[in-house]
């Protein structure tokens, strides 16, 4: 288990880029270094969630396959920790 | 346009006056795409600055203008030769020019008053050709040089002002100037380095060459050049857009996998539908570059970029019109752009909701009118042949 890591994937489509995305870029660096060698970041041209009324609203991001809409740095940040810490 | 026929890429890069604030030279030129004809015309005014730039630019609007309307190129510009008036100062005419008219299967006339004369490289040399001379009835200083002949596939023919055969004059190394034999050395080299290289990079050396015979590198005179190759054209299909029904997704995705030329994709969920229908993997750089997101690759695609913010940014780069495009997504995509003769648009009509949301905190465009404004300055300032389709 300890080398499997979980995969944060970002979404870079247009609904997603000006709704925040824009500032999501960043997050790989601001990780804290105890998560930092468990997750994956991955980006997508468009992760084609933005066109589905019941995923709530833009930017978009997947941990793990699961969706986090409206996303920010902090609620990533929180999201990883809840994953990894249990 | 049939698959056979030759596409005359031209373009001209110019540098003004050291200290000056107006380029004193004047490039025009206008492409018929209808009837397979090109017309251009280089004018270099006298003196420098707003004067010489009023002068160049009347002279080179009013002979593509007369061409334009109708009128023989031969009989346009001697109108002009005999109308230009004399500098009260200097007693020569205001302005000197070159013009031509070059159809899509590669015959040319060309009138030069006044400039240096053309360079026509084939095969990597030069060819000389004698002119006809027709002297002004009314200033019998005046002469123009007339040409008419045939290119070659793989031709190229280059105009200046004399302010790239005179550049460095008075240096040790330069006493007469660079001089035509010192250009024409330099093209032949410019072209044995990179035989495909385009009129716009070839152009841009040239002048850059030039100023570099400058003591300081200052540019002592209006610097201009405009290069002519007669190539087979370059293609580029650009899918932007999901198409309208969905249904024929696999269709398209295939007509763009099948497309001989150079493609890109403007779009994150069209980039999605074409590498689910041609079952191929997409990788998305992490980091974006300027404002814009990132570019992705796929197997054949030679760009990938997010759609309606990138080409929203290229329209407005090549509205400002930089010497370097910014290193983002829009500023590959104009390289891609330029960089070709002929270019198509495939355009996919589905509208995307998301984009409507109303708490979106941007305009954003409808993607057809954006393309459309594109295709207006990518075929007018560009002089580029650009084909729509809407799907």
């Amino acid at each position: 288990m300890a080398d499997e890591k979980i995969l944060l994937e970002l979404c870079f489509g247009t609904t997603c880029f000006v709704m925040g995305a824009s500032k999501l870029q960043e997050i790989e660096s601001i990780i804290p270094p105890q998560y930092k060698n468990k997750v994956e970041v991955k980006a997508h041209t468009c992760l084609d969630l933005c066109k589905n009324s019941t995923y709530m609203k833009a930017p978009f991001v997947k941990l793990d396959g699961e969706i986090i809409s409206e996303a920010t740095v902090e609620k990533i940040l929180k999201a990883i920790e809840r994953k990894i810490d249990g | 346009m049939s698959e056979k026929s030759f596409f005359v890429d031209i373009d001209c890069f110019q540098q003004k006056k050291h200290g000056q604030n107006a380029f004193g030279d004047c490039f025009k030129s206008k492409r018929f795409t209808d009837e397979g004809r090109l017309l251009a015309v280089l004018s270099d005014g006298l003196g420098s600055g707003i004067k010489a730039n009023i002068l160049a630019t009347m002279t080179a609007t009013m002979i593509l203008k007369f061409i334009e309307d109708g009128k023989d190129i031969l009989k346009a510009t001697e109108v002009i030769m005999n109308s230009l008036p004399v500098c009260q100062v200097r007693k020569i005419s205001y302005s000197t020019f070159s013009a031509f008219e070059c159809s899509d299967e590669g015959e040319i006339k060309i009138v030069e008053e006044g400039n240096p004369d053309f360079i026509h490289i084939r095969n990597g040399r030069l060819v000389e050709h004698t002119p006809r001379i027709v002297t002004s009835k009314k200033f019998t200083n005046r002469h123009m040089h007339l040409y008419n002949f045939k290119l070659e596939p793989e031709d190229r023919l280059i105009f200046c002002s004399d302010g790239v055969t005179q550049a460095g004059m008075g240096t040790d190394e330069y006493k007469l100037g660079w001089r035509r034999e010192g250009l024409i050395e330099f093209v032949e080299s410019e072209i044995k380095r990179d035989p495909s290289i385009s009129s716009r990079h070839l152009a841009m050396e040239i002048v850059k060459e030039s100023i570099r015979k400058e003591p300081d590198h200052q540019s002592k005179d209006d610097v201009s050049a405009l290069v002519l190759y007669f190539r087979k054209p370059r293609k580029l299909l650009i899918f932007t857009g999901p198409p309208y029904r969905q249904d024929r997704d696999a269709e398209y995705s295939k007509i763009f996998d099948d497309f001989d030329g150079r493609k890109a994709i403007v779009g994150g969920t069209t980039a999605n539908l074409i590498a689910r229908e041609l079952g191929r993997e997409i990788t998305t750089e992490k980091y974006n570059k300027g404002m814009l997101p990132a570019c992705s690759h796929m197997d054949g695609v030679d760009l990938i970029t997010e759609g309606i913010l990138t080409l929203t940014k290229v329209l407005e780069y090549l509205n400002e019109g930089y010497d370097r495009w910014p290193d983002d997504a829009a500023g590959r995509l104009i390289e891609l752009l330029l960089d070709s003769d002929v270019i198509n648009f495939m355009i996919g009509s589905k509208l995307n909701q998301a984009h409507y949301d109303p708490d979106l905190p941007l305009e954003l465009e409808i993607r057809k009118n954006v393309v459309k404004q594109l295709e207006k300055i990518l075929s007018g300032r560009y002089i580029k042949k650009v084909n729509l389709k809407f799907i």
